[in-house]
């Protein structure tokens, strides 16, 4: 039943979409052929070992999750000085043949089901153009879903030697009484030569969400793509954060965080290729997981035949805060350079008995003790954020969350 | 390479693995898999009806069973042809369930072993000694001392034979059923040989015992049967070495390990593995460990075109310890993807998975592992290590750990490095006056040096000495 989504779907539902967006002739084509597509793709990879499906996207109704006519949001969009952060339509005016060059370009609109269904269906989304050696403060933008399901297309152009930083946050508005929602978002970011981008989310969507996500850089030479992903909200997250690295002595660092309770499921994972000479690829990520929810991490560090003189590293951590909880996690790596310094490591436990002991020692009182260490817990994920909102953002959710355990 | 190393290079590897011998059988089914040949292997043991049925049934899961060809990176099997393999070739010697005197084995037989070196080993350092040459063990004893404490050390088809209901009872079973994975069906169907080891209650068997598989003839396989059924507080290490000529047609080994620790027993099973390098080695080893028991697997893959090897450890009592210690070396043309698996079903268990790969020359090495934790699986722990060294820009090493914890009163942690040869290690043993290749030989051992110290000093020297002989030539 799960894939038969696009069976409801016609190409003049997708090509009322294109229009009422008045795109042109070739963005119409693309999301023509995506839905024409449907019928050959598979889902995104989930892990999958003896007996046990990670995270079952088949189990997902899509044909009920998804109402092509009903994509209602909010949108804020706050440019900093000398970046232009439009909306489609705006930057479809003003850069037609740069939106053209780049869209789809580092993600394939065919690469997956769900990019296909996205590609066809996405009624909003932002481009930010960053121009060759500008140096930016933070761009914010605030994606409200508002209606049953909405499809967010994010696309950002980082030409040489600038920087920029972005910070893009997902949310549910208050009104609406939908029984589940579908959220969908891709990101592509095109790092030129030299330049520097930092992309931070959070996403925050309600507790009644699927969310699919995927956010992959493409870095030109010396360029440095660095990623920050915190999930905090949703019913299902399968999200992958990922950098080609193709330039030499291009960069990347990815960094997640999520904090999942009641009985969410997030799958979540970062992959770097390196695919040329002297790049280096850290990947730090760190969760907590209380009452039944259950994580899923994969991380790939894969270093291609070319790419001498490699650095490359994976971080993961999970704290789990209940019995009921449960976390699976699968960090790989795929070596073909022997000019390489990898490495990579996982834990899963609790919070750590000596140091609660401690801290009730100093009679602190052992929930708040717990609170205070899962505070700390996520304290180098939090310093690694550059942008302030993000972090007192993010920070918030965390207490938030703490707030409403139960003793 | 000096000629003094060429020399030792081919004195070693050809006669002491590569040697061929006349093919001579007394008895030999054709090449392929029916019920036919099934029950002709059977009958030609002379086996009771339960133990036909049994294969029957594993033939059935067999076909219906698909090939495993999804594993993210896995080995290619495109060449495993079941129907061109030969699976049972009974040698041409008298005694059914193997002499108990090198002496009265065929000449060519005999003379395959001297020069593996068993009948040598088992004077110094062994308790007892299994010798399996195509299909079936030839020889097989064992120090009286062991037999009057009641210790059984015998061929897997005399124990079918003389011990019916404990293999009625452990045999494919509780542990390995046929239906486990395509190539347990088919070791099922058309298993032939291997040891049957039982050390009663209390009894330490204090030296190891041996069991070394060959083989020697074109386009076989071979498929033999281990069970190890270790009582109450008893204690074995059961050793197995493995090799065979290389042909320009594949041959398949997909042998079967089965393991039952009972309470405050310890078990030991290494292997050193030198297959050539036209195998395909699938094999399917699981140990069932019971509370306060131990477990303990230490594997070398040497040898084989690809190896696919996963031991499994089900710590299923109390109080249960794994340990899993694995080398894999890979030369040119070779995939060898080994690992580890561990259930943690009980409170208070610990598992411990240290793995160390080397691949050069194109040769490919994959760490694959899986670790479950089950809920209610309170205070265990585990924690995996894998260190690659790779030699050259031809090779791949890949680490695919999986973790699933569904208890969170644990201690779980992975870690894992690959890197090349330390540029910086290898001058300061050369400053010490040593040439580039005596220097990198020395890092390999010293970097395998955490197998080695756990195999007895005889396997410990052969398992440096092959490693040394894969390295020859390739460095410097």
């Amino acid at each position: 039943m799960s894939k038969q989504v696009h069976r409801t779907l016609s190409e003049s539902q997708v090509t009322a979409i294109s229009e009422e967006l008045n795109e042109p002739d070739w963005l119409r084509e693309l999301r023509l052929d995506a839905l024409q597509s449907l019928d050959e793709l598979e889902f995104p990879d989930v892990i999958q070992t003896p007996g046990r499906t990670w995270t079952d996207l088949s189990k997902l109704d899509f044909e009920a999750l998804v109402d092509p006519e009903g994509a209602l949001e909010q949108k804020e969009r706050v440019a900093p000085e000398g970046v232009e952060v439009l909306s489609f339509a705006e930057a479809l005016e003003a850069h037609e043949s740069l939106v053209r060059e780049h869209f789809g370009s580092v993600v394939d609109p065919q690469e997956n089901y769900l990019t296909a269904l996205q590609t066809a269906l996405f009624t909003t989304g932002t481009v930010i153009y960053v121009p060759e050696g500008v140096e930016a403060q933070a761009a914010t933008i605030r994606t409200t879903m508002a209606g049953q399901s909405l499809f967010n297309y994010t696309l950002i152009i980082a030409e040489q030697s600038s920087s920029v930083t972005i910070l893009e946050r997902q949310e549910t508005a208050e009104e609406g009484e939908f029984d589940e929602r579908y959220y969908s978002g891709i990101v592509e970011l095109v790092a030129g030569e030299n330049s520097y981008v930092q992309y931070g989310s959070l996403q925050d969507l309600t507790e009644n969400t699927y969310n699919y996500g995927l956010k992959r850089a493409d870095t030109d030479t010396y360029a440095t793509a660095n990623w920050i992903d915190c999930n905090v909200g949703s019913r299902l997250t399968k999200t992958s954060v990922e950098t080609v690295l193709s330039g030499e002595a291009s960069e990347s660092q990815i960094v997640g965080a999520f904090y999942g309770h009641d009985d969410q499921h997030f799958d979540v994972d970062a992959r770097v290729w390196h695919e040329n000479e002297h790049t280096t690829a850290d990947l730090v990520t760190r969760g907590v997981i209380d009452d039944e929810a259950r994580s899923v991490y994969e991380g790939v560090q894969d270093v291609g035949r070319e790419a001498w003189n490699t650095s490359s590293y994976q971080r993961e951590n999970t704290l789990m805060l209940s019995d009921e909880s449960e976390a699976d996690a699968s960090p790989k790596l795929i070596i073909n350079n022997h000019d390489t310094e990898a490495s990579h490591s996982a834990t899963v436990g609790q919070v750590d008995e000596e140091d609660l002991f401690y801290m009730k020692s100093r009679s602190v009182d052992e929930h708040l003790a717990k609170n205070m260490l899962v505070s700390g817990f996520f304290v180098p994920v939090l310093e690694e954020i550059e942008v302030e909102e993000l972090r007192e953002d993010l920070n918030g959710r965390i207490q938030d969350r703490l707030a409403q355990r139960t003793a | 390479m000096s000629s003094e190393q060429d020399h030792l290079k081919e004195t070693d590897t050809e006669a002491r693995f590569g040697f061929k011998k006349e093919q001579q059988s007394a008895f030999q089914t054709e090449k392929g898999l029916t019920e036919e040949t099934i029950r002709l292997i059977s009958e030609d043991k002379d086996e009771p009806d339960w133990m036909l049925d049994r294969r029957l049934r594993a033939l059935r899961q067999f076909h219906e069973m698909p090939m495993p060809t999804d594993w993210p990176g896995q080995p290619d099997l495109s060449e495993v042809d079941i129907d061109e393999i030969v699976p049972y070739i009974r040698p041409d010697i008298d005694a059914r369930g193997g002499v108990d005197d090198w002496e009265d084995l065929p000449e060519e037989i005999q003379d395959t072993f001297d020069k593996l070196g068993i009948p040598e080993a088992e004077k110094n350092a062994l308790s007892g000694v299994g010798a399996q040459y195509e299909s079936e063990i030839v020889y097989q004893n064992m120090q009286e001392q062991w037999e009057e404490k009641g210790v059984i050390f015998c061929d897997m088809d005399k124990a079918v034979q003389e011990y019916p209901d404990l293999v009625e009872e452990y045999f494919m079973t509780k542990c390995v059923p046929p239906s486990d994975n395509k190539f347990a069906a088919l070791h099922g169907a058309v298993w032939s040989g291997g040891s049957f080891v039982y050390v009663p209650e209390g009894v330490t068997v204090e030296m190891p015992v041996q069991a070394y598989f060959r083989m020697n003839s074109e386009g076989m396989g071979q498929f033999e049967h281990t069970l190890i059924v270790a009582e109450e507080n008893s204690e074995v290490h059961y050793i197995e070495g493995c090799s065979a000529p290389k042909y320009s047609a594949f041959n398949l080994h997909s042998g079967c390990v089965e393991v039952f620790v009972k309470d405050g027993a310890h078990v030991q099973y290494s292997t050193v593995q030198n297959w050539s390098k036209n195998t395909y080695n699938l094999n399917t080893k699981r140990a069932i460990v019971e509370r306060d028991a131990t477990m303990e697997w230490v594997s070398g893959s040497m040898g084989s075109k690809a190896t696919m090897l996963y031991p499994c450890t089900i710590l299923k009592g109390p109080g249960a310890t794994d340990n899993h210690i694995t080398i894999a070396f890979a030369g040119e043309g070779q995939d060898i993807d080994t690992g580890a698996k561990v259930y943690h079903n009980a409170p208070n268990t610990k598992s411990t998975i240290e793995s160390k790969s080397i691949s050069k020359d194109g040769g490919r090495t994959n760490y694959r592992g899986l670790v479950h934790i089950a809920d209610g699986a309170e205070d265990s722990s585990t924690s995996v290590e894998c260190d690659a060294l790779m030699f050259d820009n031809e090779s791949t090493s890949d680490t695919m750990p999986y973790m699933e914890i569904e208890e969170s009163k644990v201690d779980v942690a992975h870690e894992a490095t690959v890197g090349k040869i330390g540029d910086e290690d290898v001058f300061y043993l050369q400053s010490r006056g040593l040439d580039d290749d005596d220097a990198k030989q020395m890092i390999v051992a010293g970097f395998i040096e955490p197998i080695t110290e756990e195999l007895p000093i005889e396997y410990a020297v052969e398992l440096n000495r092959l490693i040394e002989l894969e390295m020859e030539g390739s460095l410097g």
